[in-house]
């Protein structure tokens, strides 16, 4: 029923209504300033279509635009870091850990559209701004049955707030520690039929050096400028336009030194970064019940990297790297009655890559990709307490074996306050692309390594020129590489005992196989090997997030909210299970005295915290016009290294410490000339200066910030 | 020294009404010295091509008597005439290269080195399997490569070859090769003794921590060798 009112009040609205309604809640009788949860926000990413945050069946986290301006945050990686249940991982820069996977398993959206541009992996999430945004949702769990690949571990969309109705110019400027500044300048026009919204930000910061004693900056200087336009208009009342358009670059210099026969020889670093999207949407009301959403998404993402020497300025490295996407898409909702609800979806994509690393291949072509797939979802509502969605996907791809991607959720309400949710669901992530269409022979080890479709021909050459001893397998007889994948289960569910009280809690277990490994697959005459990438790894995660949220206090003239999170984990690598099972597996401490590990002893895979906990409280004061914000994250200590030989974390020293990290934000609005308003934020991130030089170099001990923030 | 002093005279009073633990008739067992070897070069970087820039070695063992406790050749040594002479000779029980360790028998030698690797460690070790030893080219049971489409056999050395296979893990993210803890290497010298080894490092002088920037290829082990012919291997 509630579904069936909210879509209809969408699918009839949205095109005519005005930008902000999506924020319309489902149930306005819903809106209590004395309930902890004051209205349920609409979110997108869980199921493709709208629906009221408490009435999906996934586990979901949406930040609002005013949480993440409250908490002064800039850069993606400023909202996730405080969010329950999420953890940062350096690799290349910053990546995002969700249920105990690397980044590359969790899928980053802007507006429902895959960010591309990902290094080892990892997408960094300082690359992306949060200005302009509305919300971010977090789904946590696979998706892959709506969205494909990388939709493993979960989602993240950026949502950005469509132009509101009449002008509205902002500027604002945040100036902190290590020479950071952040710059925006924003423009908005509006009417009911259409509008548009414009901003600039530029970012940049000095960088900074954890590790003085060696030569070389931790972070490095750089100077990052977005360009984002967002518009809509509406042909008729039945048909929406939407673009969506992105650039960005990013400079960055930096100096490092390598060790070559004892002596240090030092560089200068040169990077440059440039992406950009175009975003083009039609939101077509074919009947009252029927409506059609056609996209089209391009992408480019180039990246230069040089290397000087410092003695005599000679160019000692070169890499460029060029990725395109480009992808046509049609969804149909369709509303049959008031408990069924259909998603039918298809559309093709097409990748290609250049770039040093990515050559072309003995008919000298470029690597490229193309992809099909088609996914359908169905909700249905058999009793008013009830809710099913069953969802699945079918990827073809040129390059690896397609696959079919199911899942299913409920949710149960037995009380407007208790929410019972659960899901099976499967997960995919494509292999990358140094697993496609990598040809790399190091000519100091001499060792070969072929990505999947460089194996056959790779293998081939080095066979004429009489470099291979002994072949293993024979190429051609080789299966064709598969997507890693996972199957899934997450239970909970979420409970308001009182108004001013909730909380939740969701247990997850992911059980994955067909990670993708170099294996031998020829040995040459110079006694090294050819490698080759095959499914071979399984791992599984598993673990309990909980978070409780209050309403410490909820008087006319102020309020306080304190939200706690929690959360367990538990990411092993099946094989190394299996050998401590067996007792095959020892330590060696630093003496030299060895001894025999069991399950107890592994700490997991490298990078995972078992615990993790979050605080935040938020206090508001109407009448000063004064917020105030802190928040508070521990994890508890993490392996990242092995030194005694057995491939995992079991000895102190191969841990990096337990930390916590408090941050806090002052806000207060000013009085500004004319119908101005101005606002002044005081901010301290990391306020206790912890850091763990050489270990997480994302954490650069305390910095202060003051920012400015001035709206027509 | 002291204790069994005092022992023998307290024996010389009491002997008539009372044993002395002493003076059984049992001997007390000899206890080996735990002998220890430091960077003993495996072939370790000898130079660099001077078009690619790239590492090159002599692509030779450093042949070592344990009995000795020395080196006999060392990987430097590239005469050919006194390699071939010291290498057919059973002068030499181990032998190094890079990773790879040879044995003094089967395909590697004259000599009866054999060798096989137990999942115990080093400490606990105090007595010599009777059965399980192969000599190089024997051993039919190193792990072998895994595939998608089966097994291929791996290199039949005593001591089989690759990471996590032998005696080290080889980890790519660290650029680190440590020796597998809880892995003790037992073998037959060339003239027969046994002993039991174990690797400590790869890396020269033995970095505490690890530290894959120091040249590496210079083993430090450490071993306990009987050389009267009988299987213990006690130790202090």
């Amino acid at each position: 029923m509630r579904l069936f009112r909210l879509f209809l009040a969408l699918v009839v609205v949205i095109p005519a209504a005005t930008a902000r309604a999506q924020h319309v809640p489902a149930d306005s009788a819903k809106t209590d300033s004395s309930r902890v949860v004051e209205m349920s926000p609409i979110v997108v990413t869980a199921t493709r279509s709208e629906k009221a945050l408490e009435d999906v069946a996934l586990p979901t986290t949406v930040v609002l635009a005013e949480t993440m301006r409250m908490q002064g945050a800039v850069r993606l990686s400023d909202v996730l870091v405080a969010v329950p249940g999420l953890a940062l991982f350096d690799d290349h820069g910053a990546g995002l850990q969700v249920q105990g996977f690397a980044p590359e398993y969790t899928l980053i959206l802007l507006d429902g559209e895959p960010v591309i541009g990902r290094t080892a992996g990892t997408l960094d999430l300082n690359r992306l701004t949060v200005q302009g945004l509305d919300r971010i949702e977090i789904v946590r769990g696979p998706s892959s049955s709506l969205y494909g690949s990388e939709a493993l571990a979960g989602v993240v969309n950026l949502v950005t707030a469509p132009a509101a109705e009449g002008f509205r110019g902002a500027l604002g400027g945040r100036f902190g520690s290590f020479g950071t500044t952040d710059l925006t300048v924003e423009a908005e026009a509006g009417r009911e039929q259409g509008g548009a919204r414009l901003f600039f930000n530029r970012y940049a910061s000095e960088g900074y050096d954890l590790t003085p004693a060696s030569f070389g900056a931790t972070s490095p200087a750089f100077t990052d400028w977005t360009a984002d336009w967002r518009s809509r208009l509406a042909l008729s009342d039945r048909v929406l336009l939407r673009l969506g358009a992105r650039a960005t670059v990013e400079d960055q210099e930096s100096a490092f030194a390598l060790r070559a026969d004892g002596v240090e020889v030092r560089y200068d670093d040169e990077g440059r970064r440039i992406d950009w999207s175009l975003h083009p949407e039609a939101r077509i009301r074919l009947s009252d019940r029927l409506r059609l959403t056609t996209t089209l998404y391009g992408a480019r993402y180039q990246t230069e990297t040089r290397y000087r020497r410092q003695r005599d300025g000679v160019l000692t490295y070169e890499d460029d790297f060029d990725q395109r996407y480009l992808k046509a898409e049609a969804q149909f909702d369709a509303i049959w009655s008031r408990r069924h609800f259909t998603s039918l979806g298809g559309g093709a994509a097409r990748e290609r890559l250049g770039g040093a690393r990515y050559g072309p291949d003995a008919d000298g072509e470029r690597p490229a990709a193309n992809q099909g797939y088609a996914f359908a979802q169905h909700e249905w509502l058999p009793l008013r307490l009830l809710e099913v969605s069953a969802s699945a996907r079918f990827d073809a791809h040129s390059d690896y074996a397609a696959r079919l991607t199911p899942k299913i959720a409920l949710l149960v309400r037995p009380a407007d306050n208790l929410r019972f949710r659960a899901s099976v669901g499967s997960g995919f992530k494509a292999p990358a692309f140094r697993q496609f269409y990598l040809a790399f022979a190091n000519a100091a080890a001499g060792y070969s390594v072929f990505g999947a479709t460089r194996l056959q021909e790779g293998v081939a050459r080095l066979q004429a020129e009489g470099a291979i001893d002994q072949l293993f397998i024979n190429p051609a007889a080789l299966e064709e590489i598969r997507a890693e994948n996972s199957v899934a289960f997450n239970i909970g569910g979420s409970v308001e005992p009182f108004s001013r009280l909730a909380f939740s809690v969701n247990a997850f277990h992911n059980n994955v196989r067909d990670l993708i490994e170099t294996q031998p697959i020829a040995r040459k005459t110079n006694g090294q090997f050819v490698f080759g990438y095959f499914n071979l790894a399984r791992i599984y995660t598993r673990g309990v997030e909980a978070d409780a949220t209050i309403r410490a206090a909820a008087g006319r003239q102020h309020r306080l909210d304190i939200a706690l999170g929690y959360q367990l984990l538990q990411a092993r690598d099946r094989e190394v299970v299996e050998a401590l099972e067996t007792g095959t597996v020892f330590g060696r401490d630093p003496s030299g005295r060895e001894y025999r590990l069991g399950l107890g002893d592994y700490g997991g895979m490298f990078g995972r915290s078992p615990h993790t906990a979050t605080f935040r409280a938020a206090y508001a004061h109407a009448p000063l016009g004064l917020t105030a914000s802190v928040r508070g994250r521990w994890r508890s200590r993490y392996g990242y290294r092995d030194l005694d030989g057995n491939a995992l974390a079991n000895r102190d020293d191969e841990f990096v410490m337990a930390y916590a990290v408090f941050d806090a934000t002052v806000t207060k609005s000013v009085p500004a000339p004319g119908s101005a308003d101005a606002e002044v934020q005081l901010g301290v991130d990391n306020a206790l200066d912890v850091t763990r030089p050489a270990l997480v170099p994302s954490l650069p001990g305390r910095r202060l910030y003051v920012s400015l923030r001035l709206t027509l | 020294m002291k204790t069994l002093v005092a022992c023998s005279l307290f024996t010389g009073f009491v002997l008539l009404f009372a044993g002395c633990d002493s003076a059984d008739p049992e001997p007390e067992p000899v206890l080996l010295n735990v002998k220890m070897a430091e960077n003993i070069p495996a072939d370790p970087v000898s130079g660099r091509d001077p078009d690619t820039g790239a590492s090159i070695s002599n692509n030779l063992f450093t042949l070592y008597d344990l009995e000795a406790g020395s080196i006999l050749i060392p990987s430097s040594q590239t005469d050919a005439a006194t390699r071939q002479r010291d290498s057919a000779s059973t002068a030499w029980d181990i032998g190094f290269r890079g990773t790879t360790i040879i044995f003094n028998g089967g395909t590697s030698g004259p000599g009866e080195a054999a060798a096989q690797l137990l999942a115990q460690p080093f400490a606990e070790v105090t007595e010599a399997p009777e059965g399980g030893y192969v000599a190089d080219g024997e051993n039919a049971s190193c792990p072998e490569v895994s595939t998608p489409v089966g097994p291929v056999p791996g290199s039949p050395y005593a001591i089989c070859t690759g990471s996590d296979n032998g005696w080290y893990n080889y980890n790519p993210g660290t650029m680190l090769l440590l020796p597998v803890p809880g892995r003790t290497i037992m073998l037959r010298t060339a003239s027969g003794n046994y002993a039991k080894m174990r690797i400590l490092s790869y890396y020269q002088n033995n970095p505490n921590p690890p530290d894959a920037s120091v040249p590496s290829r210079y083993y430090t082990f450490e071993y306990v060798l009987q050389p009267d012919g009988s299987r213990d291997l006690a130790s202090e």
